[in-house]
């Protein structure tokens, strides 16, 4: 027995030993991969395959991955405002290819941007906002040479914030020759391109197993250069412990979406380094104003702003996944406010609701049963006790909760609101405007109804001026902090961290700020 | 004459049998159908808006319409699950809302996966299992049998999970002995052909030696946090049924004649103990179908229980009724042939 032990111990290390290093050529990456069902950017519109976008496709313009506010000409060289404001002539890049050879024409522009808007799929909304319909699209989109596109629009809208919508995932430039060979059933090739790729971006899906793994390859001849590395390897590591110690192992180059207790156990370890992205990603409370006169009362919305422990939860709680932040716009975003004016203070908030004369106050807190959602409910459930207010946490499935808040079936929610694309429009439009056309926006979920707002958010999208589209929406922040059903508590940060070696990784706030391409290691 | 009812006699065991085995098939039938039943009206049930996760929140009346009318659920409730089960009759099992895919593919890329580490754990669960259940009967109330007990124990109460990063931790972080999380190193992901989905033996079918060793690194560790599972069931249903039967006149008698403790009970009792041991292993399996949820989370096993759970958080129906389905299969067939095996090998239940 005391020699069979050693021997067992010695082949199983001697066989089994973890490998230890990734393949030189490839950036290996654990993360959770079981949102993604399509890589077609006409539809895919989570996290890992907004994610994915970046390195697959390019669109006419984007932001600088050093500067996010600033776009520049990527797929198109310039471009040129019509006289009524109310089109965009881009010249587009000379030479450019797709990863197939098919050169980069007007007609691929065209395609890309009508098909999203004749498939209808859940990320349309972002262009269908410029008055584009499946009937009038066509004519909306114009090729005026070999090198020349126009886009017109009917909406009122600055040609500034089209340009935002035009950098978004889903105006990325497909290549038409490719899409058109693999439709089937008029889909414009949209179930072929839910598993592969045919774009100009650096990279191309080689494979990709849904759950299991995605493998991308270099497109040596992207119009914005060769990548670094050979390949990309996202492999689907569902627990985040598993993925720490993958990266710990030097098994994956990067680990995604780690949680605090994961940092803190890397940190300190002089071969990895944990960084926190803000994410454009905040998470707040909102009343359903017309589940009972208590929620419509704004002195209850006042006193709950003081019973939300910001500190407490982002410093404490959850250590470094959150930080504090108060206002609809995320920090990063063009316009947004970043002074928080409320703390936490319970006496504050009881002085609130005595004097409007509300006294034993209590309401249902509909929840998500998964972290961090449920920890911060907890949270909130104990400080607004000390506040007098007592709040029943009602927790149930992610999918279950968002079916009974947009069924305007609950009383009080915790959620996070993540941007759809990266201009403040996106925000303001959920959080700011309910019009009466039946738009489905967050303040349509609070039942909040706020012409002077609506006004002010078509304003701002109809501003070209910078510093006035700005000021409009401080303004408008302003207001909806100040008195609104919403608590914003919090904005997230990505917790992720990276082997030391790794070289050129840029992440920004969005979640298709991914940047795999300058990566060395 | 003596012929004649020899023969009167087998004919009717013929017709007995086949009676029997149409009445096991028919029953069969009626509990699949019942738990496809069951499982449709849950789904319904759900509060969950199929048609908004589809169209998503922008989307207008119309195309809520026209998604809720492509769905069928604008039929009538009994028509929907007649218009399921013909689907399901024709090896359609629906589009999953998650993976873009036919469930069908889906599940038969996944479920290879989930047979594989069932089926090994199994087996170390049965081989370990069987023998320290015998080991413990040998000597009621020695330390052989309080081992057993504890490990046992040990097994049902120990959370999997936690186990299964234990494991990690300390066979793939510290001794290096263990490969990480997935089925295989990234460098033969690239170039695996899957022909069977079981990775041990596409990789030996592949003939690269290195492929299959590096398979087994990744396999052992999951197949014996799982396995232990099994064992500890296996150990402690039968450790009882061999100490239950030790109490009998014919173990008594067997004794008195003088046979070896070791003779009665692996001649004399064993045997009589193999229908109790058939149903724990075939219950014991089942199990592993079905609940390797946890195991295949932290290994990151691509397996049929972690598609369920992920269709069940996105309450993803044609998922979550296809691997139903597939589960509950596997549950009532494996009983059923737990039946069958019973009945052909143990004549007292004839």
């Amino acid at each position: 027995m005391k020699i069979i032990v050693p021997m067992i111990a010695a082949a199983l290390a001697g066989s089994f030993a973890a490998q230890a290093a990734t393949p030189p050529d490839t950036l290996v990456i654990a993360q959770s991969i079981d949102d993604a069902s399509s890589f077609d950017p006409a539809e895919g519109f989570e996290l890992t395959s907004v994610q994915a976008f970046t390195n697959l496709y390019q669109r006419l313009v984007q932001s600088n991955p050093q500067n996010p506010t600033e776009l520049q000409p990527t797929l198109a060289s310039s471009w040129q405002p019509g006289k009524d404001n109310r089109s965009l002539t881009f010249t587009l890049r000379d030479g450019a290819k797709f990863a197939s050879g098919n050169p980069v024409r007007p007609e691929d522009v065209i395609f890309s941007l009508s098909r999203v808007v004749k498939l209808n799929l859940d990320p349309s909304f972002i262009l269908t906002q410029l008055g584009w319909t499946k009937e009038n699209v066509d004519t909306q989109l114009k090729k005026i040479d070999d090198t020349h596109v126009q886009v017109s629009w009917t909406a009122d809208v600055s040609p500034t914030y089209v340009l935002s919508l035009l950098a978004a995932p889903v105006s990325s430039i497909v290549d038409e020759k490719i899409a058109t060979a693999n439709a089937k059933n008029g889909d414009f090739g949209n179930k072929w391109l839910a598993l592969h790729s045919a774009g100009s971006g650096p990279y191309q899906i080689r494979k990709f197993i849904p759950h299991e793994v995605v493998l991308f390859s270099a497109n040596a001849t992207s119009p914005g250069g060769a990548p670094k590395l050979k390949n990309v390897l996202i492999k689907n590591v569902p627990e985040p412990a598993a993925r720490r110690l993958l990266l710990e192992q030097g098994d994956a180059d990067i680990a995604r979406n780690l949680g605090a207790d994961q940092m803190a156990a890397l940190k300190g370890k002089a071969d990895v380094k944990p960084l926190a992205i803000p994410m454009a990603s905040l998470y707040y409370m909102q009343f359903n104003i017309d589940a009972n006169p208590v929620l419509k009362n704004p002195a209850l919305w006042e006193a709950s702003r003081y019973l939300f422990d910001y500190h407490g939860i982002a410093d404490d709680l959850l250590k470094g996944q959150f930080q504090v932040h108060q206002s609809f716009l995320p920090e990063g975003f063009l316009g947004a406010l970043n002074d928080n004016p409320y703390t936490f203070d319970p006496e504050k908030a009881k002085a609130i609701l005595d004097k409007a004369g509300l006294k034993n106050v209590s309401f249902k807190l509909s929840v998500s049963n998964q972290p961090p959602y449920l920890d911060i409910a907890q949270a909130l459930q104990a400080s607004f006790a000390k506040g007098g207010i007592k709040v029943e946490l009602i927790p149930g499935i992610s999918t279950e909760v968002a079916t009974s808040v947009k069924a305007h079936k609950y009383e009080a929610t915790l959620n996070a609101w993540g941007a759809d694309y990266f201009d403040p429009n996106t925000n303001a439009s959920a959080f700011a405007y309910n019009p009466e056309d039946g738009s489905k926006t967050l303040a349509w979920r609070s039942n909040w109804h706020i012409p002077e707002l609506n006004k002010q958010t078509l304003a701002a999208t109809a501003e070209s001026d910078k510093a006035k589209r700005v000021e409009l929406y401080k303004n408008m922040q302003r207001e909806v902090q100040k008195n609104s059903p919403y608590v914003v508590g919090l904005q997230a940060r990505n917790l992720i961290a990276l082997r030391a070696n790794l070289k050129g990784y840029i992440q920004g706030i969005n979640p298709d700020m991914v940047y795999y391409s300058q990566v060395t290691k | 004459m003596v012929s004649l009812a020899a023969e009167a006699g087998s004919a009717r065991l013929f017709w007995l049998r086949a009676g029997r085995v149409m009445t096991g098939l028919a029953s069969l039938a009626v509990t699949l159908l019942g738990l496809l039943a069951f499982t449709f009206m849950l789904s319904h049930l759900s509060p969950v808006d199929p048609v908004l996760q589809i169209a998503g929140d922008h989307a207008s009346e119309s195309t809520y319409a026209q998604v809720r009318r492509e769905l069928g659920l604008d039929q009538p409730l009994l028509m929907q699950f007649w218009h399921y089960l013909t689907h399901l009759a024709h090896g359609d099992l629906g589009i999953s809302r998650l993976t873009n895919s036919s469930v069908a593919g889906d599940l038969m890329r996944t479920f290879p996966a989930t047979i594989e580490l069932a089926s090994c754990a199994m087996l170390f669960g049965a081989v370990f299992g069987i023998l320290l259940a015998l080991l413990a009967a040998w000597k009621p109330g020695s330390v052989v049998d309080n081992l057993a007990r504890l490990v046992s124990l040990l097994g049902y109460s120990v959370p999997v999970f936690w186990l299964g990063l234990l494991g990690l931790l300390l066979f793939y972080a510290v001794l290096h002995w263990s490969a990480g999380p997935g089925r295989l190193d990234d460098i033969w992901i690239y170039t695996l052909e899957p022909k069977t989905g079981l990775v041990l033996v596409d990789s030996w079918l592949s003939g690269d030696k290195e492929m299959f060793r590096n398979a087994i690194a990744h396999l052992w560790l999951p197949v014996v946090v799982l396995g232990l599972l099994a064992m500890a069931g296996i150990t402690r249903l039968l450790r009882a049924a061999l100490l239950e039967e030790n109490s009998k006149e014919y173990v008594t008698l067997a004794r008195a004649k003088g046979a070896s403790r070791g003779r009665i009970l692996l001649l004399h009792i064993f045997p009589n103990v193999r229908g109790t041991l058939i149903t724990v292993l075939a219950l014991s399996y089942a199990t592993l179908l079905e609940g390797s949820v946890l195991t295949e989370t932290v290994f990151a096993w691509p397996g049929v229980g972690r598609y369920m759970t992920t269709a069940l958080f996105a309450s993803d129906t044609p998922a979550i009724l296809g691997s139903t389905l597939l589960i509950g299969g596997c549950f009532i067939t494996l009983n059923a042939l737990a039946d069958a095996l019973t009945y052909l090998t143990d004549p007292r239940t004839r």
